[in-house]
């Protein structure tokens, strides 16, 4: 009877290799972004029972925990942001007249340029805009 | 007559050959013998160290000068067969294609490629692999059966250049040893074979998409896969397997909605 | 001496995973591409402006805002569409921590999840 050897997955066998890790990183922003978007589902609430509802939500993050957690969501909501439009033209390559377009390129076209143009018109509709 | 000679060795592995240079390099290399007590052992060799050579020439010197029980796979010494593949220094590398001047003058530590039965020494079991390539149909599938006598099957420069990537893969087998999921799961069929299924069906000559969709869109299909990337990071051809899976994913996609939006629908 | 090989012979579990994954594509489009400037805003800027006239005027101006049906639409889009992109995702990082055994219930409160938070954000929208 012939006996084997194998290497087994440890638990944290995300750790072992930099590409593990950055991988790990990568996916744990869904934990921030979960909590945030629990946070917008309050302030949805807010805004639709008044201003003083609105505004108790939005003073809950003055207070210094809330800043420290704001900042590391701040954080993961970007490396998500990043991460995600870097790895699109992976998932979708993007071809103009039979040449694929290279990675950086298409990561502008399809991410970094669109990101932008929403941030603009979001944060211009919110802040300026008085139609 | 002869005697060990040159830097005293750590191994008990007796050295009676030509008087080794004064530059030697050590590799720790890992041993396993499956008819013994099926221990895992190390075992440490002194190589000579020459500038030009790599992990595969201290391995071929080991089993030519010292020890002759050494066992490991190699072939064309050049990168392209992907007969070699091993862990070096806990990275999987073709051991023809890992510099010792890469490491030198510190130890190397040479495993076999992780997440596979090793059969003996740095020897990998592939016959796992090989079935999980077969089940993706690794061949032109064509709906008409067109013989030598019609002619060739013509393709663009363009219509090559969308498959010639994932062409490149010589079954090296690095990626398995790179991917965690492929530790974790024993079914899932793995990089090498997805990306070689998108060969074939990018590959305009092919008609056979929709018999290889099954195998892909399984759980130990392309939903196997979380996008780690170190897959694509170890592939010494620049296959970019995780590309090729992602790719497949979106088609899986395409095809589940179309059964589900037009369950009528023909191939 | 011959050798033996007995192909192990799998059959393929079929997979839902395409429908979840497209969930989780769209949402990881809208949240990157809205989840930034939103942090900014409910975080540093709304919170910070000083002056109660400024914070009324605030809240009156979004107010209307989201009373704009394609605003509405948008917002709950991309509200609606990040949750099942953080469940698929967390189901994952779970699946990868060792949580490969009776994923059942581990699909059923992740997805389950995402349909009650994407639910309520459709309501709360529409109840502004």
């Amino acid at each position: 009877m012939k006996r084997r050897y194998c290497t087994p997955l440890g638990p944290t066998w995300f750790l072992g290799r930099a590409g593990y890790r950055r991988f790990m990183a990568r996916e744990a922003t869904a934990f921030a972004m979960a909590a945030f978007l629990v946070y917008l589902l309050f302030l949805l609430r807010g805004l639709g029972r008044g201003y003083h509802d609105y505004l108790e939500i939005i003073e809950l993050t003055k207070n210094p925990i809330a800043v420290f957690v704001l900042s590391l969501i701040f954080g993961a909501v970007l490396y998500h942001s990043f991460t995600w439009f870097n790895l699109t033209p992976k998932i979708m390559p993007m071809y103009v007249a039979e040449e694929k377009v290279p990675d950086f390129w298409a990561a502008i076209l399809m991410g970094y340029l669109p990101w932008a143009a929403v941030t603009a018109v979001v944060l211009w509709g919110v802040l300026w805009w008085s139609g | 007559m002869s005697r060990p000679m040159g830097r005293p060795s750590q191994s008990s592995i007796r050295y009676s050959g030509p008087p080794m240079p004064a530059e030697t390099i050590t590799l720790d290399v890992f041993r396993f013998q499956p008819d013994g007590d099926g221990k895992t052992t190390f075992q440490k060799y002194d190589v000579p160290y020459h500038e030009h050579w790599v992990v595969l020439d201290a391995l071929n010197w080991i089993k030519d000068e010292v020890d002759g029980t050494l066992t490991y796979r190699w072939s064309c010494r050049m990168g392209v067969c992907g007969s070699c593949g091993m862990m070096v220094d806990g990275v999987p590398k073709l051991s023809c294609a890992a510099f010792l001047k890469d490491y030198y003058p510190r130890a190397i530590r040479i495993e076999p490629l992780t997440y596979f039965t090793v059969e003996r020494d740095l020897m990998i079991d592939q016959e796992g692999f090989l079935g999980k390539l077969k089940s993706i149909k690794p061949w032109l599938i064509r709906d008409d059966d067109q013989t030598p006598d019609g002619g060739e099957y013509l393709q663009t420069p363009d219509q090559l250049a969308s498959y010639k990537q994932y062409s490149m893969c010589i079954n090296c087998l690095l990626c398995y040893a790179a991917c965690p999921v492929v530790g974790a799961e024993e079914d899932f069929i793995g990089p090498a074979a997805i990306a070689l299924a998108q060969r074939y069906n990018l590959d305009s000559r092919d008609q056979g998409a929709a018999q290889r969709a099954d195998a892909l869109g399984a759980e130990e299909g392309v939903w196997g896969c979380t996008f780690v990337g170190e897959c694509s990071e170890v592939c010494p051809k620049n296959v970019d397997p995780a590309g090729a899976i992602q790719r497949a994913k979106v088609d899986s996609v395409k095809t589940w909605y179309k059964k589900l939006l037009m369950p009528w629908g023909g191939s | 001496m011959g050798r033996v090989v007995v192909e192990r012979v799998t059959t393929f579990k079929k997979s839902n995973e395409a429908f979840w994954w497209s969930l989780f594509s769209a949402g990881g489009v809208m949240s990157a591409l809205f989840l930034p400037v939103m942090v900014v805003l409910c975080g540093l800027v709304l919170p910070w402006q000083s002056g109660e006239g400024d914070r009324r005027a605030a809240y009156e101006h979004i107010h209307g805002l989201v009373s704009w049906w394609p605003v509405r639409l948008v917002l709950a889009g991309v509200i609606a569409l990040s949750f099942f992109h953080v469940a698929h995702r967390i189901r994952h990082v779970l699946i990868d921590l060792g949580w490969r055994h009776q994923t059942a219930p581990l699909s059923l409160v992740c997805y389950g999840g995402a349909i009650a938070g994407a639910g309520m954000t459709v309501w709360l929208i529409v109840s502004l």
